[in-house]
């Protein structure tokens, strides 16, 4: 029983702190992804309409 | 130790809120601050769905973001999209019923995520080929006619499949709020709620959804550790475990374990699932089908797995939270979910999560959980509305006008179906009153597409002779997933019952052996084998 408690409570307390630091990792970076997808975006659409005209 | 606990609730009980259950929840330390935190985030929700609306121009952007999306922003938007709320009311249950065993399935659905960020398994290939969605594969490597009824078969599954997630989520948002469920506050919840989700997602497709996602991830991130943190300060780890070790034995620790609600078949299907959820369904392939690139998908799915076990551990710890403090802190709801006298009804455990979070965070903090819920719920039915809708018209209703629908027809009859879907979902949620164990509803409703996705996927991505007449043997053969109904074992006789773990096991092993079969005794004509290249699609 007791490998059980152990592994348990590791695994969940090495799982929150992966996903707190993730977070953080993603809340920065994401922000930066979005301000990218919407740059890529235009620039796409820019280029069609410059194709198509 | 405490036995007899209904693991799977019954919608027909859950329905009607005891009254007990009703004074229980208006102990909630929800107030009007909460209220105004939850208001901020919807009105945000609403503003971004308006401004996502000016970058659609055409299919690929609107069910696919334009495949433009960084690994940070596919994390958010896969985490976002995989933890709705119905996951964390059903694994908080999982946890309550189970303890610490029900731990095994986080761990499988985050090793699995894993392993497929690794190897880049089926998500891989399908994003080289450049696909919006599974069955626009099935065409390319069987054929039109597999496209049209795979493409019905995951559309059915996957709309009975979330028919019930609307008034589920608004059930837990009634709950901690402190509304009662009588009366006006349940369909008043749900009506907004979906007019919410419908006009942002109607609006901005993809890129709206993605970006809600994001701000999603944000709040859910901030909610879970904040409740999590506040959780164990308030009831301490080792107490925890005592309690769980005193009720529920080594049950309560080991998924094998004699007498525990688990076991061996149960285990290898949650194992399968882990596959499913992170490389099967539809809306976490959409993701990866969204991704820049295959080097970002694959770092995504590495990072995503620890998402993907987050999002059951989490959940299932409040549950045990939950039970703790109903067994040692909480005498009167302890009565009314474990009534000592003999045969008395007991509560529905569903409620156990949101009535003991509701008692231990303060004003100010369950604003910000609420709102992190709320977040939940809406990343799930967008991207679930999204998914369903863009699967019947670019699977079904394009191949049947013989691929000759224009862009603009595409994304009209997409928000139509968007439409469609959530006005579907709305009618089953009020009028719904079956008596239909919900989890095997989910998870029947579900195996229909993934079980027969699976051998498509495998089959046509990594077996060259695989065949058109195999897969739509395959796809036929995953309907036997129905059986592992209870209204449909007791028509057949079923007295015993199967449980849904070997009903969904045997389906699995029945579309691989159809599409072994089918490949063996009818294979395709060398002349019509189409080669599969990577080439854009509309």
């Amino acid at each position: 029983m007791n490998f059980w408690i152990t592994f348990w409570t590791i695994l969940f307390f090495a799982a929150v702190a992966v996903f707190a630091g993730m977070s953080v990792w993603v809340t920065i970076g994401g922000w930066k992804d979005i301000r990218d997808l919407f740059r890529d975006l235009d620039r796409e659409h820019k280029q069609d309409e410059e194709g198509g005209s | 130790m405490i036995r007899g606990v209904s693991v799977r609730p019954n919608v027909g009980r859950r329905g009607v809120m005891d009254a007990s259950i009703a004074e229980a929840v208006r102990g909630t330390n929800f107030s009007p601050l909460d209220w105004g935190i939850v208001g901020v985030y919807l009105a945000a929700s609403l503003l971004i769905g308006f401004l996502g609306r000016r970058y659609i121009r055409n299919m690929a952007d609107f069910i696919g973001a334009g495949r433009a999306v960084g690994t940070r922003l596919g994390i958010a938007t896969m985490t976002g999209t995989e933890m709705g709320l119905i996951t964390v009311m059903y694994s908080a249950q999982k946890g309550f019923t189970g303890g610490f065993a029900a731990f095994h399935i986080a761990l499988f659905a985050g090793l699995v995520a894993f392993l497929v960020g690794v190897t880049g398994f089926i998500v891989v290939r399908l994003r080289e080929l450049r696909v919006l969605t599974i069955p626009e594969f099935y065409e390319r490597r069987f054929g039109r006619r597999t496209r049209i009824l795979g493409g019905i078969m995951l559309a059915f599954g996957g709309i009975l499949n979330m028919g019930l997630f609307l008034k589920v989520g608004s059930m837990f948002i009634v709950g901690i709020t402190g509304l009662s469920e009588h009366g006006w506050a349940l369909p008043t919840v749900m009506t907004v709620l979906l007019v919410l989700v419908l006009v942002y997602t109607v609006l901005g497709g993809m890129v709206s959804v993605i970006v809600t996602d994001y701000v999603q991830f944000v709040v859910l991130s901030v909610g879970l550790l904040l409740a999590t943190g506040m959780a164990i300060a308030d009831l301490g780890w080792r107490p925890i475990v005592d309690v769980v070790l005193a009720e529920k034995g080594a049950a309560g620790f080991d998924p094998l374990a004699e007498g525990g609600g688990f076991g061996w078949d149960y285990v290898m299907w949650m194992a399968f699932l882990g596959l499913v959820n992170c490389a099967l369904w539809p809306t976490a392939v959409a993701r990866a089908l969204a991704m820049r690139s295959v080097h970002e998908l694959k770092r995504q799915y590495r990072w995503s797995s620890i998402s993907f076990m987050i999002r059951h551990l989490v959940p299932y710890f409040w549950g045990i939270c939950a039970f703790v403090f109903v067994m040692r802190h909480a005498p009167d709801l302890r009565e009314a979910f474990f009534p000592a006298e003999e045969g008395a009804p007991a509560l529905d455990n569903l409620y156990a999560m949101p009535i003991y979070l509701g008692r231990l965070l303060p004003a100010g903090l369950i604003g910000i959980l609420t709102a992190a819920m709320v977040a939940a719920f809406m990343s799930t039915h967008d991207s679930y509305l999204l998914c369903w809708s863009s699967v019947i018209v670019q699977d079904v209703v394009d191949p049947l006008c013989g691929h000759r629908l224009s862009t603009p027809r595409r994304i009209f009859w997409t928000r139509t179906c968007i439409v469609l879907i959530g006005l579907y979902i709305l009618y089953w949620g009020l009028v719904y009153h079956g008596q239909d164990d919900i989890w095997d509803y989910m998870a029947v409703t579900g195996a229909i597409y993934f079980s027969g996705a699976f051998a498509l996927l495998v089959g046509g991505l990594y077996v060259k002779r695989a065949s058109s007449a195999g897969a739509v043997m395959a796809l036929c053969a995953g309907s036997m997933a129905v059986l592992g109904l209870g209204p449909v074992q007791a028509m057949l006789g079923l007295e015993e019952g199967i449980s849904g773990a070997k009903v969904g096991l045997m389906t699995i092993a029945s579309t691989t052996l159809a599409m072994f079969l089918g490949s063996v005794l009818f294979p395709d004509p060398p002349q019509t084998q189409t080669p599969m290249k990577g080439a854009p699609t509309s």
